[in-house]
């Protein structure tokens, strides 16, 4: 395998453990899932759609998130996410490790 | 129907039935906001930027994929017992198969060219049962796959505790496999004696071609209502237990019951005209019409795997069944604070 290769897939690995909790803070607002896309990718981190919509059900599966289907301005049909209490609680707790998880590799990699 | 519809519908094939609609629904509704994007100017080519858009958002199934929507006929869970059970079963034919062509070949004497002549036959002959059989193994492990609760993978998901290798087995824990195994031979036989009856017998080689001769007769389809209502009701029994989990006295008894109905009817079946017999009338023609006199008492053989099942497998489980009812474990003692 090339390096660029293996490089590639252990970004990806990395990005896949952090975009759980940049979906959830950005859903603090409510977003569907093409805006929640754009909002990821203004902030600097381009997600995949593949890799977008099932991560939403799977968070609102387990009852981080809330979601429901409305027609806004006339425009189609649109799904519509925003974080839910508990998605709030564990947020909270998800931010908090990943201080300590930054800070210890901010410290490892110096 | 236009493009992004048909994408839609496409990828909509591969997704499980229960979410279909929803995930159709959301796919469409991005790729319609990402085109409109795509195509704010003016004079912008709606179509292509839509084939464009397409390739880019991925092959139908990949998409699919991505929801978890990998299907399968025989799941991981119920593979290695499927597996088990075609070894079993392809065992058993070849058995059957060697054992008659063996008989066969001793009685014609044969040797040489005549020999792999009747080898090469009866393999060709052979293709069509075994991938019925096979078929039918295949269809009943599918429907099993989505009868079976999805509670019994806990085991994959559940935390795993090494020291659970070391406590003793809960006799009333029922064991799946044999419980999955039992009910894919129970449906082996049901198709066997019901759809294809004229397949059970032996098979003798004539004139340079295998002769195939039924041996069940008009007594044995007399009794077929009552093996077929215990063989349905222990179907039923052992696929309440797999969803169930646990043994317990209700299930105890009835199982008990049938496998008491199971000796009773096989008592009453041999005791009363005999239930199989080499019909004369079958080779007639044939260079084996004066052998059926003779080959009678082979046809017997047939009723010792039909005595198997019906009484010496039952006679077994009431035994089994007497002692874990006459054993059940205490109830939990009683802690004295």
């Amino acid at each position: 395998m090339e390096n660029n290769e293996l490089i590639q897939n252990m970004v990806l690995e990395l990005r896949r453990g952090i975009i759980s909790i940049a979906v959830l803070n950005l859903l603090n607002r409510e977003e569907y899932g093409y805006s929640l896309l754009k909002a990821l990718s203004d902030q600097g981190l381009e997600v995949d759609q593949s890799t977008l919509y099932p991560l939403l059900r799977r968070l609102e599966s387990q009852g981080l998130l809330q979601s429901d289907w409305r027609i806004v301005d006339e425009a189609r049909p649109r799904r519509y996410y925003v974080i839910s209490p508990q998605g709030r609680e564990v947020l909270a707790q998800l931010k908090q490790e990943w201080a300590v998880i930054s800070e210890t590799m901010q410290k490892m990699l110096l | 129907m236009n493009l992004i519809e048909k994408y839609v519908a496409e990828v909509g094939k591969y997704l499980p039935r229960r979410n279909r609609a929803d995930i159709e629904a959301e796919i469409r509704s991005t790729l319609e906001d990402m085109l409109d994007e795509r195509t704010q100017a003016a004079g912008a080519d709606r179509e292509a930027a839509a084939l464009e858009l397409l390739k880019e958002y991925g092959p139908p199934r990949k998409v699919a994929e991505s929801y978890g929507a990998v299907q399968y006929l025989i799941g991981p869970r119920l593979f290695p017992i499927f597996e088990m059970v075609l070894k079993i079963v392809a065992a058993v034919l070849l058995g059957v198969g060697l054992l008659g062509f063996g008989f066969n070949a001793v009685r014609m004497d044969m040797a040489g060219p005549a020999l792999v002549t009747a080898l090469g036959k009866l393999i060709y002959d052979s293709v069509g049962g075994v991938l019925m059989a096979f078929g039918n193994i295949v269809l009943v492990f599918a429907i099993l796959e989505r009868v079976l609760p999805l509670s019994d993978q806990k085991d994959l998901t559940d935390e795993w505790d090494p020291t659970d290798l070391a406590k003793e087995e809960d006799p009333d824990q029922v064991k799946t496999s044999d419980l999955v195994a039992e009910i894919v031979f129970t449906g082996i036989f049901l198709a066997l004696f019901n759809l294809y009856p004229q397949y059970v017998g032996i098979v003798l080689f004539s004139d340079n071609q295998w002769t195939f001769v039924p041996v069940l007769t008009e007594a044995f389809s007399r009794y077929m209502p009552w093996i077929n209502l215990l063989w349905v009701l222990q179907v039923g029994l052992d696929v309440w237990l797999l969803r169930k989990g646990m043994w317990d006295v209700t299930t105890r008894l009835i199982n008990l019951a049938l496998k008491l109905g199971s000796i009773a009817v096989a008592y009453v079946m041999l005791v009363g005209p005999a239930i199989v017999k080499i019909d004369a009338d079958a080779l007639a023609g044939t260079t084996l019409a004066d052998l059926a006199v003779k080959l009678d008492p082979l046809s017997q053989f047939i009723l010792v795997p039909f005595l198997i099942v019906m009484i010496v497998v039952p006679v077994v489980e009431i035994v089994q069944t007497a002692i874990h009812l006459f054993r059940r474990r205490p109830s939990a003692p009683v802690t004295i604070k």
